[in-house]
């Protein structure tokens, strides 16, 4: 029925007005959907003069998406049945898991009308097995171009080739962090018997840690008490062990380069002198006994069986690195073992820049075939999800059905949360929500909507919820509310340029790619070596480290590195 | 081993007798641990709550039971679809691989065949030679194979090392056996299906054994052609998307975590797979191998 009523075409705003008119008279389910407040807000930022209708008679389209979503259910979830009805478009989705499968469709000629390839987007591009989509967006596109807004430029390919090929639905546009998670945490503890001491350079990091395993050398049960883990596990090596180096040394992240700001040339981050300064602190904490001697043989599980059982005082990782084991510390009753997480910097001379933001970098996202029919109708569909309306619907679902209203604040019923933590899957299936994040130009976290309300269902007030008393307590000894108030705000710096670099695609067969290969089992051995070796031998140590790089083209790397940041700030810029 | 008390007590024991048999003991328990030992393990993980596993130390016993992982998978409506389409796959692409396998073969050991030798060839070069994953992929694509129960069954039907190991048995038999059923008045294929194929019971279980276990693992071949047919799917296709949903869920990288503590890993999730897809093999197993080893010596007494 709905769809009747939909035929009759009508301009973008008029539709919405069309919609929550008739659906007065239609049942009273479908009532609730359409007297969204966002509805409205939608109609007056729609750009006027987009004055094509939208077409709902009924199509398929074939789509593949480059990351499996277990959940999918052919769109007969909620909100699928709602998009369907607004867009008349039905997806007939194949999911691949790896990057052969996308290959093999690049290959094969025939491509399905939607493409989601991740990195190897390029295959289709190179292969002009896509649209060129700027034109499409220009006509059809109004809400994409007011997602994406100041970042335009950012869409564009190349600097050889500066059409829009991919719209970016993986990342957020204006993401923002509500909590640090890492690198430098403390048991609760430890830092509660140190009475709360100002914690901001690795010697204050390290005195608390000290001091605790002086007066506790075992745990309740018996165990030994290990003052600092880290895990060297494959690429977790660089996670646990060689960014802190940076993040310690008033960097960015930017993978294993650092960017000058001023002069956008890139080091590998090991040659940078204040470093080297990092290693020699780990060596020195290995020298005094305060890292754990297995730091660098434990694998992954044995490393969170340590924290789990309330072992470690100090953890150098990202906390999704080792949530699992907070989760059973919290479960076990064990919150003094949990962890805080602390800015902590080399010396007082830099300033942490976890925060430094980076805009959003476009990145992965949908390409649409040449071979598809009306692809304007696929633009209008990725324009409907961007809409207002569209957004709310995504994160939300159903007004009345997943969420209500109250005095202009959306609310998530608690029988609804409920569902939604315990048997997330089924949730996912039926309802539809979470399974267009990846599939839909979107907001992220943080943003708010012209009545007031986020986009998103993840808020900053909702990360004192996940908070245990413990934390509550040593955050209101430092006077925080957050432990991301330990950190220089992202408010602080203006964003990156050049976003980040770690997000920077090297061609697989360039020179920069081939050195790179070469270089990372020379940093995965040497700098474990490093660090376990006697402080008396770590100078000369590190200068071999150092030459070993330079022999294998580190130079050469950073040059053709250089070169890659400057084209995308150039692109970037739109200069 | 059933069989040595008795041989023993026959012949009399010697001290040498009872050494060995001792250390034959020993060595088999030893073996028998090492094997058993990791299969337990897996079992015990998978009984165990996912919070508890994490604190490592578990052996073969669950330290807090829960079947809170097998709920999670079950709870996936895909799983009796795919169950029904693998055991589908597994009974038909290894009646129809053992038929067309052992046809070749017969005709293939037949010294009257005269392309014998070129055919025998070509057949082995597949063993060396592959077309390589994008050329398969569009074959399949072009014989409108795509989307369709018969990509399980038909690239594979005849394999190659299957069927030499077929016909060096069927080499075996004696060929006058051939020969008298054709003075007998048997045309071709009555002597293959009446004479060589009852002899060949042996050979068949175990390559109906190697064909479906084959069969019941593969998910590689769903997910290249038959992932857009929900209706296609099998178990193991099932199964990998169940393990890549709680990983997906637990990946908390670059994310704000607003959600509480998750009641499931994926290692959990993982070993209950593992258990759930190794089950119907272990059931099945000691019928076929109680009949593969019956097979075996009735052919020995035989020859």
């Amino acid at each position: 029925m709905k769809r009747k009523i939909l035929k009759g075409t009508s301009l973008l705003l008029a539709n919405v007005m069309l919609m929550s008119a008739l659906a007065a008279c239609g049942s009273s389910k479908d009532k609730e959907e359409e007297k969204q407040p966002e509805s409205t807000g939608n109609g007056t930022t729609t750009n006027e003069t987009t004055q094509t209708a939208v077409d709902t008679t009924p199509i398929t389209y074939t789509m593949l998406a480059a990351d499996p979503s277990p959940d999918w259910n052919q769109m007969q979830d909620e909100i699928g049945k709602q998009i369907t009805a607004k867009t008349g478009i039905t997806l007939k989705m194949d999911f691949a898991t790896d990057a052969n499968k996308v290959s093999l469709v690049a290959a094969s000629g025939e491509y399905p009308d939607i493409i989601s390839a991740k990195g190897s987007s390029n295959l289709f591009v190179d292969a002009g097995a896509v649209l060129e989509l700027s034109d499409l967006i220009d006509k059809y596109g109004p809400n994409l171009k007011k997602v994406y807004g100041d970042y335009w430029n950012r869409l564009k390919w190349s600097t050889d080739d500066e059409g829009i090929y991919v719209i970016p639905t993986y990342d957020g546009v204006n993401n923002t962090y509500f909590d640090a998670g890492g690198a430098f945490s403390l048991q609760h503890q430890a830092v509660e018997e140190a009475g709360y001491p100002q914690i901001k350079t690795v010697k204050d990091y390290e005195t608390i840690i000290a001091d605790y395993v002086a007066k506790h050398p075992k745990t309740a049960d018996g165990q030994k008490t290990l003052g600092l883990s880290l895990l060297a596990d494959d690429w977790r090596i660089m996670i646990s062990v060689t960014n802190p180096a940076f993040q310690a040394t008033g960097a960015s992240d930017d993978g294993e380069v650092y960017i000058d700001p001023k002069t956008y040339r890139a080091t590998f981050h090991y040659r940078r002198p204040e470093e080297k300064e990092y290693f020699r602190w780990l060596n020195h904490m290995n020298d005094i006994g305060l890292l754990d001697p297995e730091s660098f043989v434990q694998k992954e599980d044995q490393y969170r069986a340590k924290i789990a059982q309330g072992r470690v005082v100090g953890v150098i990782d990202q906390k999704w690195g080792f949530q699992s084991a907070i989760d059973t510390l919290k479960k076990d009753g064990k919150p003094g073992a949990t962890y805080g997480f602390y800015s902590v910097q080399l010396d007082d001379s830099t300033v942490d820049h976890t925060f430094e933001p980076t805009g959003f970098m476009g990145g992965y996202g949908l390409m649409i075939s040449k071979d598809a029919k009306n692809p304007e109708r696929i633009i209008q569909l990725l324009d409907y999800l961007a809409s207002d309306e569209g957004q709310v619907l995504i994160n939300w679902g159903i007004e009345g059905k997943h969420y209500s209203v109250n005095d202009g604040k959306r609310i998530i019923p608690q029988d609804i949360q409920d569902q939604k933590s315990n048997d997330a899957s089924n949730f996912r299936k039926t309802t539809g929500i979470g399974l267009w994040n990846n599939y839909a130009p979107h907001y992220g976290d943080g943003m708010q909507d012209s009545t007031g309300n986020y986009y998103t269902t993840n808020f900053p007030e909702q990360i004192q919820k996940t908070y245990t008393d413990e934390d509550k307590k040593v955050l209101a000894a430092y006077g925080k509310s957050t432990w991301k108030d330990f950190f220089p705000s992202e408010k602080d710096f203006a964003a990156k340029p050049w976003g980040a670099a770690w997000n920077l695609p090297v061609p697989s067969d360039s020179d920069a790619n081939i050195i790179y290969n070469k270089l990372t089992p020379i940093v995965r051995k040497r700098i474990p070596e490093i660090i376990l070796s006697k402080p008396s031998e770590f100078d000369a140590k590190w200068d071999a480290f150092m030459a070993e790089l330079e022999k294998n083209d580190v130079k050469k790397y950073e040059d053709e590195y250089t070169k890659y940041i400057q084209e995308r700030v150039a692109l970037w810029s739109g200069k | 081993m059933t069989r040595s008390p008795s041989k023993s007590k026959r012949f009399g024991t010697s001290m040498n007798d009872k050494l060995f048999d001792g250390t034959n003991v020993i060595v088999m328990c030893i073996v028998l641990i090492v094997t058993l030992y990791p299969f337990l393990n897996v079992l015990a993980i998978s009984l165990n709550d996912s919070n508890d596993t994490v604190r490592g130390g578990l052996t073969i016993y669950p330290r807090a039971f829960t079947l809170k992982n097998y709920e999670t998978i079950f709870a996936y409506q895909g799983l009796v679809t795919g169950f029904y389409i693998s055991v589908l796959r597994t009974a038909v692409g290894t009646l129809l691989g053992l038929l067309s396998g052992s046809m070749l073969a017969f005709v293939l050991a037949r010294t009257d065949f005269q392309a014998r030798k070129f055919v025998s060839t070509f057949l082995a070069l597949t063993m060396y030679v592959s077309g390589g994953i994008i050329p398969v992929y569009m074959l399949m694509r072009d014989l409108h194979l795509m989307n369709s129960f018969w990509v399980y069954i038909l690239p594979g039907l005849v394999s190659a090392f299957n069927v030499f190991i077929i016909r060096s048995f069927i080499d075996g038999l004696p060929y006058a056996l051939q020969e008298s059923a054709k003075i007998d008045g048997a045309n071709d294929f009555t002597i293959y299906w009446r004479v060589i194929l009852p002899l060949c019971k042996p050979v068949l279980a175990t390559i109906a054994l190697f064909l479906a276990v084959g069969q019941w693992n593969s998910w590689f071949d769903t997910y290249l052609y038959n992932g857009s047919s929900p209706s296609l799917t099998t178990l193991q296709y099932e199964l990998t998307k169940v393990l890549q949903s709680t990983t997906n869920s637990t990946d908390y990288r670059g994310k704000n975590i607003t959600d509480l503590v998750t009641s499931v890993s994926p290692e959990s999730i993982k070993m209950a797979i593992t258990i759930v897809v190794s089950l119907p093999i272990l059931v099945i197993y000691p019928f076929l191998q109680r009949y593969f080893v019956k097979g075996m010596t009735l052919g020995a007494v035989k020859s």
